[in-house]
């Protein structure tokens, strides 16, 4: 694609379109290929929706009654698709979609969070699932699920907190698990669960904040580890954390935006990881998330802590000290 | 090279097959939704209702493999398939040798899935034979040298056995990754976990003498390539964590943050290896390093020396940071003056 073609201004009415197209072509592979992903794939449509401005996009009793149709009865959590099997990832995915409208009545609260809390292992870490793959990531979406129950203290706290400091290295970042390499999406969980837990004090934020910058490459697009290429999903990685340290002024904010801005396709809509490349709503999300933390006019504050919108996390008491970008008017 | 895959003649459906006959298979709740309709290949659904089916029963038997085994290669991301065909390996006492082997084409097709790696890790807890996987994460590693799942099975597998004889050729390994590419930042992250990072083995008691062998290492792979991010950030958390001054390295670079000399002549030097001929000089990470040791020292005289030094990265060397470098300069003349 021709450089000087790629788009400059933020599509959002394409945008919009896109998502609420995304259940509609069913008769696709990759819409069956996905179909693990479906409940994560709804919450990150309706969070890039919220954050575009536009909340009423999708039926919202329709999204509704499907989550309910993801429970699994006999684990107490949420599976991505009906049939397929509970996983902490979209449990959380099924109660942020709640917490944003307003649902969370829909479910058996007592019954997730003892789900949630069971997948806690001895070294404070979390599993995923009942295989048992651990990851700080899955101890970042408990903290993230649990906080916005408001059952944070059913959890052994100092247990992950602890766990997830041993998972710091060398150069300031943090990694999947204990000797494990840094890497940006995993200092984003790491960050933003010490973040909820108010155990910031475990982050060398001059160190990290440095490692953060180095990810910006000279296009403006930011990896997520040395010597790897630009992702525009890693603009949201580096930059909540960056909020959260209150590190984006490092940034070149007006390089990563135009890099952003680059990814989109100008026809169909959505946000893809390169110009030029296939959009997914993974990245559309990521990409409309990161512009928000960027002052992008027009859109709705984020919370870089909880990747929802601020007035949401706000009205329920949680939000924590991050710093975006002051919002610019066109 | 993967084998091609085998021409299997075509497949019957559990449904059809008579031996299948006495299992009820289980159909997966399905709801009239816009957003979400479900329409997946007959086989899968096929092979997914008769595992419901046979989770359902509790059975533990030999066709129980072999129904997973087609579950895991239709969905490798299916962990509950992988779940139970561990529990039923376990329930059969079936050869965990042979069930690796087999695994190990499921890592070579599927390195990224991370359950591939976590079915390996529970048998490996039960074999208890490390060696072998050393080897073939070896393997691995030489076709995906950044793996994410793949390096952290490694770290995990030598800490977790922690036997001397598998420690043993780990720096000759991390050589053999750094000489394929001097900016694979998996492998530097590697060696700063086996040098530093996982307890001091036998013979690396003398902390002295492995701290400079290295600071020569790190030279000199930077002197081969200098404008390589992953070796200035190991040299830093080398220095950082033997608590050692930046300036002590002043010497070595030096060179470094200026243009390359019209002439060089080719010198032999351990201690301070000098850029080669064709580096592109200067290199913004040895500019930031010689400002932190004019930081270091202190007093306004090095002070300046080092915010002349931002200000060159700032403008000049590392623009897309500019804001960074600024900030760095004014943090340094608010606490010095
Ligand atoms: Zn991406």
């Amino acid at each position: 694609m021709n450089r000087e073609q790629l788009p400059s201004t933020l599509l959002t009415s394409l945008h919009v379109s896109y998502i609420q197209n995304l259940g509609k072509s069913t008769d696709d592979l990759a819409y069956h290929l996905t179909a693990h992903l479906r409940l994560n794939a709804i919450y990150w449509g309706l969070t890039a929706l919220f954050v575009m401005g536009h909340p009423d996009a999708l039926e919202k009793e329709d999204v509704i009654q499907y989550i309910q149709s993801c429970w699994v009865e006999e684990a107490g959590g949420f599976a991505p698709h009906p049939g397929h099997d509970v996983h902490i990832l979209d449990t959380l995915s099924a109660i942020q979609i709640l917490v944003m409208y307003d649902a969370l009545d829909r479910i058996d609260i007592p019954r997730v969070v003892k789900f949630i809390v069971s997948l806690q292992q001895p070294s404070g870490v979390f599993a995923g699932d009942s295989f048992g793959e651990i990851d700080t990531r899955f101890t970042y979406i408990a903290i993230n699920a649990l906080s916005l129950l408001g059952c944070l203290d059913q959890m052994d706290r100092d247990g992950a907190a602890n766990y997830i400091k041993q998972c710091r290295n060398f150069d300031g970042g943090f990694g999947r698990c204990i000797g494990a390499e840094s890497h940006s999406a995993q200092v984003f969980v790491c960050v933003a669960a010490l973040a909820i837990l108010d155990r910031l004090d475990e982050v060398d934020g001059d160190t990290l904040g440095w490692w953060l910058s180095e990810r910006q490459l000279p296009n403006g697009g930011l990896n997520g580890r040395p010597e790897k290429l630009e992702d525009v999903c890693y603009s949201f990685w580096v930059l909540s954390a960056m909020s959260i340290l209150h590190k984006i002024p490092w940034i070149d904010a007006e390089k990563l935006t135009a890099f952003i801005l680059s990814c989109q396709d100008p026809e169909k809509g959505g946000i893809s990881d390169r110009p030029g490349n296939m959009t997914d709503v993974f990245h559309t999300n990521f990409g409309v998330a990161a512009l928000s933390i960027l002052g992008y006019p027009g859109l709705v504050d984020l919370d870089p802590v909880y990747c929802m919108p601020a007035h949401i996390i706000e009205a329920k008491g949680l939000q924590k000290g991050w710093k975006n970008l002051q919002r610019r008017v066109e | 090279m993967p084998a091609p895959e085998t021409a299997a003649p075509a497949k019957l459906k559990y449904a059809e097959r008579p031996e299948w006959a006495d299992v009820e298979p289980l159909q997966q709740y399905e709801i009239a939704n816009p957003l979400a309709p479900i329409l997946y290949s007959e086989e899968y659904k096929d092979a997914t209702d008769y595992l419901r089916g046979i989770v359902k029963a509790g059975e533990r038997s030999e066709r129980v493999l072999e129904l997973t085994e087609h579950v895991i290669r239709l969905n490798p991301a299916h962990y509950s398939a992988w779940q139970y065909r561990y529990e039923t390996l376990v329930a059969l006492s079936a050869p965990l040798d042979v069930e690796l082997k087999l695994m190990d084409e499921f890592a070579d097709k599927h390195l990224k899935t991370y359950q591939v790696w976590h079915h390996r890790r529970l048998l490996l807890l039960l074999t208890r034979k490390p060696a072998p996987e050393l080897a073939l994460i070896a393997r691995i590693l030489q076709r995906d040298e950044k793996n994410y799942h793949t390096w952290a099975h490694r770290q995990w597998l030598l800490a977790f056995f922690n036997e001397p004889s598998l420690w043993e050729g780990e720096l000759d390994f991390v050589d053999t990754m750094m000489n394929k590419d001097v900016r694979n930042n998996s492998v530097w992250h590697h060696r700063f976990f086996v040098v530093f990072q996982s307890g001091v083995r036998e013979g690396e008691e003398d902390r002295e003498r492995i701290l400079k062998r290295e600071l020569i290492y790190v030279k000199q792979n930077i002197s081969l390539a200098p404008n390589n991010a992953s070796a200035w950030n190991y040299l830093r958390g080398v220095l950082e964590h033997t608590r050692q001054p930046f300036g002590s390295l002043a010497a070595f670079v030096q060179p470094y943050t200026v243009p390359l000399p019209a002439s060089t002549t080719d010198i032999v030097d351990l201690e301070n290896p000098p850029p080669g001929r064709d580096a592109d000089l200067p290199c913004a990470a040895a500019i930031e390093f010689l400002a932190d040791v004019y930081e270091e020292r202190g007093g306004a005289d090095n002070v300046d020396k080092a915010v002349e030094l931002w200000r060159s990265l700032a403008n000049e060397h590392d623009t897309i940071r500019k804001k960074y470098w600024e900030w760095r300069i004014r943090e340094a003349l608010a606490t010095s003056s």
